[in-house]
């Protein structure tokens, strides 16, 4: 398979990787060193590694790099302001919605990815769209309080 | 297309790659080349006539759930797309992909059959039209030849007053059984003999033999249940990890019922 | 008693939270080094065999490829090729046998993971197969292959062994616990129940996947490791290259996920010796596919027997437990011990009997997950006061009430009297889940368990006092998610009177953080958290006497204030004691240690309480079951931090459910046939159950610091019996068996008719 030069849009900055054409958008971002984006199931199950193509949230581990040519793309270093965090990262602190960690850049990802098609979702919203998150620390419920939390905040705000 | 005939069977066929690469990934298949068709912008366009509803093959799940024009025409569509695998896998897969990787744990093939969809097909020997029912032929087979692709599905609307369904039963990450239904209802009562898919338990969906059903009463407990009792023999469901043959087939009676609850909750 | 406290019992928001929410948190898969090489493992494609020829010159031919390791080649460098913290019996890489599918046979290391994992694929492996045993109960038969005609050295300590009378055969573990004339008591009872239980065999499922990265700083061995044990791993290492403990460091920052999962030694010996073969810094990342053929916990069967009074109360328990510890012994030795003291519950049993038998069988090695023991056991011992009850026509949380221990009372002879108010915390769930239930087609089941905490208080910690009064802690503890760093810091802020932004914590690094004997059986806030007070209390006596030389006065005339010292009608802060001391710059080291001694001269330490139950419907078509209301009870002494301590009850319970509902590793023949998360189904979302209510118990009671004591097991160790115990009163038949899928209890509904059905 060969090899190309692609131009992505990352966070919100211009990139240019040259990639092969095997290589997975979780390896290209990784590489990039935006390593929040986590590997877990890697059959596109536990959503540990969501990142948003194009605004839409995919597995980052079963989508290739090359898709990416042209595109927008954000991961959880994407979404805070500098050192100001976006309205769900507080909202995950504050609920106290994850403990290892792991599937919370995923997690938070899906979570904005809802909410900027659905600013405000009821809870069974919340747990239909997030049903392929899977944590395994917290028992989920934390994390739907503060998905609804941050939906109100950015309500608030706009 | 050329690209299509000059790799054959070394290519694939890639749009959403939630399948094609977790099988790569799996050491189960493995191409050479994959052909991206996703560039081709007209094959992911959504329309419809009067009488039926055209999907392009790089449509995904997302945009049919999300598609105006598919929830007015055919709401037991986007129902069905809304509850497919995930949102990840819903944003990236394509509904013709579904159909085209065949496999048996899949929602779309029993409701697409029921309400008599085809696909476009397009090779070097040009284009043909094949009914969903004859396109999937087993476990991870099809009747697409190896320089074909499918450019659309063509799905007929049904009649003014028919309602269709989907109903399904998940535990796992597939569904273990899904039920189709298409039929008119009126006062209770079928008009005509209603559509009758099994999905997801089987190797492939099975259609229900139904005619004995024509303008039965769909309210009558008994009716019911003979058509549960035929969607129960009209399937070969395998062992798994989602249940032992004779569970699966008790689910495949339930949920017989519970489409034609639907489709009656729907007509009243 | 009543203590004020600043940080102590506030939920201090987490000390990792904005690291974890922007991704910025690094766990080892994160970790690289420059020039580092990538390793890839080559499996057993048989469950048991000899290994004839391994033949290596393809793969090591392919391109990347820097070298191909066997067994062989580090039992030809004179390493030990064995680890185990009970038993030496694990090889890092099979030697002339394989004994599970999925075992590793040789390690392919190459310059990239691509070039690793291609080249693995090219290893040729030529068997002469054996025959296997899956089951544990055919590992004891007669005829059964023997997996260990050799035993392997025993290397364990008091906390983790228990001898190795008896242990002929496939028996890996055996243990026995008793006392009265239990057929006496048996012959004169009102009521036996009698039955046998099954709980599953599960994989933890921490997200992030076993990995390491080892390599050989100027001789020193130095593995970054997703462990949760980094001391126990140290001590494996060490033995393995024959270094001294001072030369092996093991570090494991941020880890993904725990439970157990990540206790002892996993992927750090195939890691160090890729490194030591090739003289590179070597990464080794399992799948999850492959992190399930490391380790899963063990399955159990269990006969058990319960003898009543006509008034409900217990004569006598009697329990033959058969467990399946898979190829190695690993843990299997505590786990067994442990279902045998947490399968009969804290009740006055005047005869019991309990023999559990661990077996070895061809299947992937089991070892710790979250409770160990108590699931597995409290489905037979909890579930027959159910049964009972329902023969003996008295409500169960009565029963439960006439038995149950009370607080200060022995109920194992020669260990710590209970430290908890057990009726209290029972009658507490039994009104939060509104017992005994009114609404139609809803059934509640609930339970108490309270293990003996497998957790040797042996601990140590270290606080440096910069010269700023900021503070610095030192713990070899592991942060799993379970949130120590938060508490440890809190407990640190308290004792020091600092504000809590001004603690610092440095952890889970054998190189550089103080000695601590695991990260397991809750015991961090507890034991750990004693170290850190007395850590606390050291640099603090350090400081005042450096504040008697400064200042010119008598230790004794020194007082303690928050964040500094008294003295002479003066108040000054650690730093200007520091700085004052050493003329410019300066610190203070205050070193705490925990024995077996004082507050922890009884074992256990402490009892991890179990106290939840749920409600739940059926549908009566399918049989899946949905989980209405889950109320769990923390019985945690002190809640150091409440909404931590409300995260590890939710975990707990909600991992509970998946056992209780879906998980179950399945062996298919000789291999496993769901080993990945698509088929090995565990709770989602939409398994949340309706309404969620955590309760805290909070009575000072614990042997930790402020009267706490251990959570984030107890939680869930009771949910897998609440589920059988709320589907056997509501269909009148009690499944023995979990997960209770939705076909068991279809099943189960089924076996209800017919016995309902007139004859």
């Amino acid at each position: 398979m060969g090899r190309r030069e692609i131009h992505l849009r990352l966070n919100g900055r211009d990139r240019r990787a040259l990639v092969e054409d095997q290589v997975l958008l979780i390896e290209l971002v990784r590489s990039l060193g935006l390593v929040g984006t986590k590997l877990s199931c890697d059959m596109q199950v536990c959503g540990a590694c969501t990142v948003l193509l194009d605004g839409r949230p995919v597995s980052s581990c079963t989508t290739l790099a090359i898709e990416a040519d042209g595109k927008p793309v954000e991961t959880i270093e994407g979404l805070a302001d500098g050192t100001k965090l976006h309205p769900l990262q507080e909202a995950f602190i504050d609920h106290f919605a994850f403990q290892c960690g792991y599937c919370t850049p995923g997690m938070i990802v899906s979570a904005k990815a809802l909410l900027d098609e659905h600013p405000a979702p009821d809870a069974a919203e919340v747990r239909h769209w997030m049903e392929g998150n899977i944590c395994r620390c917290t028992g989920y419920q934390t994390i739907v309080d503060a998905v609804l939390d941050a939906a109100d905040q950015l309500r608030s705000v706009s | 297309m050329e690209l299509r005939q000059r790799f054959g069977e070394d290519a694939a066929i890639y749009a959403g790659g939630t399948e094609i690469l977790l099988a790569m990934k799996l050491g189960v298949a493995r191409w050479p080349h994959l052909i991206d068709v996703k560039p081709i912008a007209s094959l992911g366009e959504i329309s419809a006539t009067k009488d039926t509803l055209r999907i392009g093959a790089t449509a995904t799940h997302w945009t049919i759930e999300r598609h105006a024009l598919v929830a007015r025409v055919l709401p037991a569509l986007t129902r069905l797309e809304a509850n497919v695998a995930n949102v990840r896998v819903r944003a990236a897969g394509t509904l013709a992909g579904n159909l085209a990787f065949a496999e048996p744990h899949a929602d779309p093939p029993a409701l697409l059959i029921a309400l008599g969809a085809r696909v476009v097909l397009e090779g070097s020997a040009g284009s043909r039209s094949l009914p969903v029912a004859e396109l999937i032929t087993g476990m991870y087979e099809t009747a697409i030849a190896a320089d074909e692709i499918i450019v659309a599905i063509e799905i007929p609307l049904p009649a003014q007053d028919a309602r269709a369904t989907y109903v399904k039963f998940q535990i796992l990450e597939r569904p273990s059984v899904g039920v189709a239904a298409v039929a008119t209802v009126r006062d209770g009562r079928f008009v005509g003999a209603p559509t009758m898919v099994v999905g997801a338990v089987d190797e492939m969906a099975r259609s229900v033999p139904t005619v004995q059903f024509a303008g039965a009463d769909a309210r009558d407990a008994r009716t019911r249940e003979a058509l549960a009792e035929a969607a129960r023999a009209a399937v070969e469901p395998t062992a798994d990890l989602a249940g032992s043959v004779d569970y699966k087939r008790h689910l495949v009676g339930v949920f017989a019922q519970r489409a034609v609850a639907s489709l009656l909750a729907q007509a009243s | 008693m009543s203590v004020e406290h600043r940080v102590a019992g506030t939920p201090a928001r987490r000390v990792d939270g904005i690291a974890k929410v922007t991704g910025a948190a690094r766990f080892t898969v994160d970790l690289s080094v420059p020039g580092m090489a990538y390793a890839s493992v080559v499996r057993s494609t048989r469950a048991h065999a000899r290994i004839a020829s391994i033949d290596r010159a393809a793969a090591a031919a392919s391109p990347g490829v820097l070298r191909v390791l066997t067994g062989e080649d580090l039992l030809a460098a004179g390493l030990t090729p064995y680890y185990g913290h009970v038993v030496l019996d694990h090889p890092v890489l099979a030697i002339e046998r394989v004994r599970f599918h999925g075992e590793p046979v040789a390690l392919v290391v190459a310059e990239t993971k691509r070039e690793a994992t291609e080249a693995a694929e090219l290893v040729e492996v030529a068997y002469e197969e054996l025959p296997a045993v899956i089951d544990a109960h055919d590992a004891l038969k007669p005829d059964a292959p023997i997996l260990h005609e050799r035993r392997g050295e025993r290397v364990g300590d008091e906390g983790m062994d228990q001898g190795e009378g008896g242990l002929v055969g496939n028996v890996c573990a055996i243990a026995r616990v008793g006392w009265g004339d239990v057929e006496k008591a048996f012959a004169g009872a009102h009521l036996v129940v009698e039955g046998e239980y099954r709980y599953p065999m599960l994989y933890g499922y921490a997200m992030e996947p076993y990995n390491a990265l080892a390599l050989f700083d100027q001789g020193d061995l130095v593995v970054y490791s997703s462990a949760q044990h980094v001391y126990m791993v140290r001590r494996d290492l060490a033995r393995m290259f024959h270094l001294p403990l001072a030369r092996v460091r093991v570090s494991a920052p941020y880890v993904g996920g725990g439970y157990g999962t990540k206790s002892y030694t996993k992927v750090e010996g195939m890691t160090a010796a890729a490194a030591f073969f090739t003289g590179r810094a070597v990464k080794l990342d399992l799948s999850v596919e492959e992190a399930i053929l490391t380790t899963r916990s063990a399955s159990a069967r269990i006969r058990a027997r319960s003898a009543f009074t006509a008034d409900g109360m217990l004569l006598a328990r009697d329990f033959e437990i058969v467990m399946n510890s898979g190829a190695y012994t690993d843990n299997s030795p505590l786990v067994n011990s442990k279902t045998a003291n947490r399968c009969f519950g804290p009740y006055r049993i005047p005869a019991l009997r309990v023999v559990a038998r661990s077996m070895f069988t061809n299947t992937v090695p089991s070892s710790s997950l979250r409770g160990f023991g108590a699931p597995q056991g409290n489905i037979a011992g909890e579930l027959q006061m159910d049964e009972a009850a329902a023969k003996l026509g008295i409500d169960p949380v009565e029963l439960r009430m006439r038995n149950l221990v009370g607080p200060g009372e022995e109920f194992m002879p020669g260990k710590r009297p209970l430290d908890a108010d057990l009726r209290e915390d029972l009658r507490c769930l039994a009104s939060a889940l509104e017992w005994p239930g009114a609404t139609v087609g809803r059934s509640i089941g609930l339970g108490v368990s309270a293990s003996d905490a497998g957790a040797y208080p042996t601990s140590t910690a270290a606080v440096r006092i910069h010269s700023d009064s900021s503070v610095t802690l030192f713990t070899g503890s592991t942060e799993l998610g379970q949130g120590s760093r938060t508490v440890l810091s809190q407990i640190v802020a308290e004792e020091m009177g600092v504000p809590l932004a001004s603690v610092s914590v440095v952890n889970g690094d054998t190189g550089v953080a103080s000695y601590e004997r695991t990260t397991g059986a809750s015991r961090t806030t507890t034991i750990t958290g004693r170290a850190v007070q007395e850590a606390c209390r050291d640099a603090r006596l350090r400081v005042r006497g450096l504040a008697a030389e400064t200042l010119g006065v008598g230790v004794e005339e020194i007082e303690d204030t928050a964040g500094g010292i008294r003295a002479q009608g003066r108040e000054l802060s650690y730093g200007e004691v520091i700085e004052r001391w050493f003329g410019a710059g300066g610190e203070v080291l205050g070193h705490g240690a925990v024995r077996r001694d004082a507050g922890f001269a009884q074992m256990p330490p402490f009892y991890e309480i179990g106290c939840s139950g749920l409600e739940l419907s059926v549908d009566r078509e399918t049989g899946e079951v949905h989980i209405t209301k889950l109320t769990t009870v923390g019985d945690v002494g002190f809640a150091i931090n409440p909404a931590l301590v409300h995260g590890q009850d939710a975990g707990a319970a909600m991992m509970g459910l998946g056992a209780a509902l879906h998980e179950e590793l399945v062996y298919d023949g000789e291999q496993l046939a769901n080993p990945n998360v698509v088929d090995y189904r565990v709770p989602r979302f939409s398994d949340v159950p309706d309404q969620v209510i955590h309760l805290l118990a909070e009575r000072r009671d614990g042997s930790g610091p402020y009267g706490a004591k251990g959570g984030g097991e107890g939680a869930g160790n009771t949910i897998g019996g609440s589920v059988a115990s709320a589907l056997g009163r509501l269909f009148g038949v009690f499944p023995h068996q979990l997960p209770a899928t939705p076909e068991r209890v279809w099943r189960l509904m089924r076996e209800a008719e017919k016995k309902d059905r007139p004859r």
